[in-house]
């Protein structure tokens, strides 16, 4: 009889992945702050 | 563009055969492994000889490595690469020369590896044509692919450690069919064996191809 | 959730004498890619964790692959991008596109950690086993070791254009190799395929079907979020190396002239990146 819940692995696994995909993104725009910081406007051809 | 082939692969056989570098060292460490894994998974007789096969073609990839790094090796020398994109040589004939001398000496360190499982594991060869057949495709695919990764990772510092994350991966599928061959045939039936035989004739075909594409482009652009 | 976009550093009245600089790779692009990325999730949390019912014969576990299967969709794009990427750089050189080919990888390396986590989780509690060698999981390990592979090759120190070249080569074979590698995996394990209790496809219906889509939606616009500010990363990085080496090359220059002119050259000007 498999157990209907496993809440502990759905959630390991939701908050994982949140945790993950947060802290990368954090660490793109921090890096890209910190890149065009350096790099003067003309270079960049966004925004 | 043969002939470019011929002449590379006989410069880096001959390199070779002055240094010995794969009789004295690949070799006893190829052996070594073998000794090795009977120490790890224990004189239960059983489990080795189940796992000959496997164990057999790790020994090879393993070797394989030490013997591509050498022949990357032997073209970082300063000016040998230059040498070689300002020669008429056919990038293609230096790719598949280089791959030619390596696939020579790993055949002789499969030979000698093939000893050493029937004397160490006590493996009793069956199916004699299919491993045969198997060896040459899978030491073409390892040879191709391996000049080609060797290529990528020449000249870096950190080529001996880079090389083996980059080639092992992708030669999985190799380590896949020629384990499954060599089971199918020393297991008594090859007939399951020779499909993977043909994925490994396959596989070494698209990275021939591939690498003697792909060489000249990589000769230049470093 | 957090806030993926903290706001410009500028604020209030535009100050015309002196122009906006922007403070990163953001845009208005990537704002509205923001917002949709953070609704659909918001969407998904909700259809996945709490309108979708539980499966009948998995139980709750299913709801991991409302996380499994969009990531694993998404980690083969990105692998794609890069492959074409590298094609496209090796044929026209522009440097968009190796920038392009290093963006995709790290993502896709992002969402691979995603599947295999995900793809984990689901089966302990299936199948008892976090690991389990059957074709999927294992073609996707060998898939994360050539990514990770690809991404060394990518530090390493050389000239930029021996390591784009050589990237380029790595990146374009990987699609490739990844194909190679599931069809060998796959057949390989049909040969091993026990008979397995759980059905490994959900028959997936109604409010788990939506799940799903939206799943599919939500880490679309996640993909394409990171896609882009990666890829401004990876450009923000090319256009760097490059000042840098101008700054090198124009120091180097000013050096022997001052030499050429026979006084004692003047200290090199500290070149810090």
């Amino acid at each position: 009889m498999i157990a209907m819940t496993h809440a502990g692995y759905v959630a390991a696994g939701w908050i994982g992945t949140a945790v993950l995909f947060v802290g990368y993104a954090l660490a793109t725009v921090r890096r890209g702050r910190r890149l065009s910081r350096q790099v003067p406007p003309e270079d960049r051809r966004w925004s | 563009m043969w002939r470019d082939a011929a002449l590379v692969a006989g410069r880096d056989l001959r390199i070779e055969a002055r240094s010995r570098v794969t009789v004295h060292q690949v070799g006893p460490f190829a052996l070594l492994v073998l000794v090795l894994f009977a120490f790890a998974l224990d004189p239960a007789r059983n489990i080795l000889e189940r796992a000959t096969p496997g164990l057999y073609w790790i020994t090879v990839l393993f070797s394989a490595l030490l013997a591509l790094a050498r022949s990357a090796a032997l073209d970082e020398a300063a000016g040998t690469r230059d040498a070689l994109r300002l020669s008429a040589l056919d990038p293609a004939g230096v790719f598949v020369g280089k791959a030619l001398a390596v696939a020579a000496e790993l055949a002789v360190l499969e030979v000698l590896l093939a000893f050493g499982v029937i004397v160490l594991y006590g493996a009793e060869p069956a199916g004699v044509g299919l491993l045969l057949a198997t060896c040459v495709a899978a030491t073409v695919a390892v040879a191709s692919t391996g000049t080609l990764y060797g290529a990528l990772v020449s000249g870096l510092r950190v080529r001996e450690t880079l090389l083996p994350l980059l080639l092992l991966p992708v030669l999985a599928p190799v380590l896949i069919g020629a384990t499954r061959a060599f089971e199918a045939a020393l297991g008594g039936a090859p007939a399951d064996g020779w499909p993977w035989c043909g994925l490994l004739a396959v596989f070494a075909v698209l990275y021939s191809v591939a690498g003697a594409f792909a060489y000249g482009t990589l000769l230049e652009g470093s | 959730m957090t806030t993926t976009l903290p706001p410009r550093t500028t604020t209030g009245p535009a100050d015309d004498a002196a122009p906006r600089v922007a403070a990163g790779t953001g845009s208005p692009a990537t704002r509205v890619l923001g917002i949709g990325a953070l609704v659909s999730s918001a969407l998904l949390v909700l259809y996945g964790l709490v309108i979708s019912p539980a499966d009948a014969e998995m139980g709750d576990s299913v709801r991991l692959m409302y996380l499994h299967v969009p990531a694993a969709t998404y980690l083969y794009v990105g692998c794609s991008i890069t492959t074409i990427a590298s094609g496209l750089w090796l044929w026209k050189r522009t440097p968009g596109w190796d920038a392009l080919a290093e963006a995709g990888a790290e993502v896709a390396l992002v969402f691979s950690v995603v599947t295999l986590g995900a793809g984990s989780l689901w089966g302990r509690p299936t199948w008892g086993t976090y690991w389990t060698w059957d074709a999927r999981l294992t073609s996707t390990a060998v898939l994360v070791a050539m990514l990770v592979g690809y991404l060394a090759l990518r530090r390493l120190e050389l000239d930029p254009a021996a390591r784009s070249t050589r990237a380029a080569v790595l990146g374009l074979l990987l699609v490739p190799n990844v194909i190679v590698v599931n069809r060998s995996v796959e057949w390989w394990r049909s040969l091993h395929q026990g008979s397995t209790l759980v059905k490994l496809h959900p028959t997936v219906e109604g409010n788990m079907l939506v799940a799903l889509m939206v799943g599919f939606i939500a880490f679309g616009l996640i993909f394409a979020w990171m896609m882009v500010h990666r890829f401004r990363v990876a450009w923000l990085d090319q256009q760097a190396d490059r000042l840098d080496l101008e700054a090198a090359l124009a120091a180097r220059r000013a050096e022997s002239r001052t030499a050429d002119a026979g006084t004692a050259p003047a200290s090199t000007p500290e070149v810090t990146s």
